[in-house]
């Protein structure tokens, strides 16, 4: 490919040079589906988001703080069969900033994707989209620098700045995926394969909650991101198909202050044996039964 | 499960040995102890009530959904030959998804269209495989003897190992070993772990002769294991394979017109002997203790 190679950081001698095949340049913007968009919504305005825009045909909310876009779709699909919402809201998609969405999208069923049929409507943007686990989407966007697709697509939510700060500096880090038994390696050659993410080494962890497999996107380090791959623990057998987009990690580089900031808005964090806040990380309490979001240190923010 | 029904559940037969209706041929091998059956799309698609009925036949039956068989003639083609391959592919996967079977038979292409280079041939197998990965499905590959370019299993082999798929792995049919004479000995090349189904025949004859003799004798002679005059062979392949290492499952692949016209339950027990034979004279199996817990290792290889 004929993407300027990265150089690696310094503290990560260890990891091969990735190229960038899709020009990878980060999370463009986060997609959750519920029956329940106000309720989520409640979730995310404590969590420090603010609703900024919403959708022209659809009843669908975009959220944001910072550079962290999350999009709330309760729209109901026209076909029946396709009505697979849920009570809990999931995270259904996934949005890639790429250098060129068509040859990104071109490039991944070239390879092997499943291409997920588009259903705009009159004079809405056409974004590409693949499945990815389970039965949620990754799309490709390229258009995020001087002009963005929530300019065509969405209508600002009057009186409401468009561009509400992040709290403490949030920023997108990562999304956690739960699979199968014995599918690490299917999924770190998919991610591999289709967008060129390489596993970072076992002893490199990041967060509070050091399980399964971590996979780098090959991003410039500004928007670099990772996906955390975790299988059930061992001896749980009957949980095959349980394969989903588990929950967003979001970075920022002093995590108790973060913790503190987010806990004068209510949110509350897990405190068990296993798992608690400290200086590498927290996690969320989860709310209507499978939101939380997990905070990273990450001297980003 | 009493001492004296023996242990066959690492056996399994394969529709096609079978005449009538799946709600029949699924009872049929259940009745004779047997724990899972090897489908066909045309199962599924030629059920009279529909594909989703199909399913839940399956899935009432308990029967473990062994793999589920074959895309044929897919690699090597390009352009719109191409295209319409890959949508038969996504077709079949859908199948077996919709089954929760997790295994894609796939034979090595006859196509005269198709090319025989390496690099298209491997590439073409890591898309098939990228394709099943969303779905969790392995892709069994199997050559063919009648195969254009593949058509012994060390040549299925050594594609397998250059597209270096986590989920592509070695369909190995007895028949076609047996009828290309390829030695035994080529057998200690293959990681047990990347040997995803074997199937398992016997035939008549003592020699075939000509490609248009194997074709027809695999399409409408064989018998199952120690029924035929190759008995020994399978004999060793099957305890080679296993001091190999092979713990997956074993398929009875058994074209049959003879077994087209008999009551299902007499062919079943016919399968079942042969599974007798394998399971407890070859590979002198032990009875497992009840509710035995397999290992993730073994679980993995076909769980429904």
């Amino acid at each position: 490919m004929n993407t300027p190679r990265q150089a690696a950081a310094a503290d990560r001698e260890a990891i091969a040079e990735a190229a960038n095949p899709l020009g990878l340049d980060g999370i463009e913007f986060i997609e959750y589906s519920t029956t329940r968009p106000q309720a989520l919504g409640q979730v995310l305005e404590m969590m420090g988001f603010r609703p900024v825009a919403r959708h022209r045909s659809r009843e669908v909310l975009l959220y944001r703080q910072g550079a962290i876009n999350v999009i709330v779709n309760a729209h109901t699909p026209a076909l029946p069969a396709a009505a697979g919402l849920e009570d809990k809201p999931v995270i259904a998609a996934v949005a890639l900033r790429v250098r060129d969405a068509a040859a990104a999208y071109r490039r991944a069923l070239e390879r092997g994707a499943w291409a997920v049929p588009s259903r705009v409507e009159v004079m809405e943007l056409n974004i590409p989209a693949i499945h990815g686990v389970g039965t949620s989407r990754i799309y490709f966007v390229d258009r995020y620098d001087r002009f963005s697709i929530y300019d065509v697509d969405f209508v600002p939510i009057p009186g409401v700045d468009p561009h509400p700060p992040a709290v403490a500096g949030l920023h997108f880090f990562g999304v956690v995926q739960y699979i199968g038994n014995d599918r690490a390696e299917d999924w770190s050659e998919f991610y591999r394969e289709l967008f060129g993410f390489t596993e970072l080494p076992a002893e490199q962890r990041f967060g509070i909650l050091p399980k399964g497999r971590i996979l780098r996107s090959p991003c410039p380090p500004a928007s670099r991101f990772y996906i955390q791959l975790i299988e059930p623990e061992a001896g749980v057998l009957d949980v095959e198909d349980d394969e989903t987009l588990q929950r967003i990690g979001l970075g920022t580089a002093d995590v108790l202050a973060t913790v503190a900031e987010l806990g004068r808005r209510g949110v509350t964090f897990v405190e068990s044996r296993g798992v608690h806040t400290e200086d590498r990380g927290a996690l969320t309490n989860t709310w209507l039964g499978s939101v939380s979001f997990e905070l990273v240190h990450d001297e980003r923010g | 499960m009493s001492h004296d029904s023996g242990n066959i559940a690492d056996f399994g037969m394969d529709t096609i040995s079978l005449a009538g209706p799946l709600e029949a041929k699924l009872q049929a091998v259940r009745d004779a102890g047997f724990t899972q059956i090897m489908l066909a799309a045309r199962d599924l698609v030629g059920h009279p009530d529909g594909l989703d009925a199909a399913v839940a036949a399956v899935r009432a039956s308990g029967l473990r959904v062994t793999g589920f068989q074959v895309l044929r003639d897919f690699e090597g083609l390009s352009g719109h030959l191409h295209d319409y391959k890959v949508d038969i592919a996504k077709s079949m996967l859908e199948m077996c998804h919709a089954l929760g079977c997790r295994l894609l038979l796939i034979c090595s292409s006859t196509s005269v269209h198709a090319s025989g280079e390496t690099q298209a041939l491997v590439r073409d197998l890591r898309k098939l495989a990228m394709l099943a990965i969303p779905m969790n499905i392995r892709i069994a590959y199997e050559a063919l003897s009648w195969g254009r370019t593949v058509n012994e299993f060390p040549q299925a082999w050594e594609l397998i190992c250059q597209a270096d798929m986590p989920n592509l792995g070695l369909g190995f049919d007895s028949f076609h070993m047996v009828a290309t004479r390829t030695p035994l000995d080529e057998l200690e090349m293959l990681d047990p772990d990347k040997i995803f189904l074997v199937q398992l025949a016997d035939f008549m004859w003592t020699e075939i002769k000509s490609v248009e003799e194997r074709i027809a004798t695999a399409r409408h002679f064989r018998v199952f294991p120690g029924e035929g005059v190759h008995s020994a062979d399978l004999a060793a392949l099957v305890s080679r394979l296993h001091s190999l290492g092979y713990r997956g499952d074993y398929s009875f692949e058994v074209f049959n017109d003879d077994y087209q016209q008999m009551p299902l339950p007499t062919v079943a027990q016919r399968a079942r002997r042969s599974a007798l034979w394998l399971g407890e004279e070859v590979l002198r199996r032990s009875v497992p203790l009840p509710n035995r817990i397999r290992l993730k290792r073994g679980l993995d290889v076909g769980t429904t």
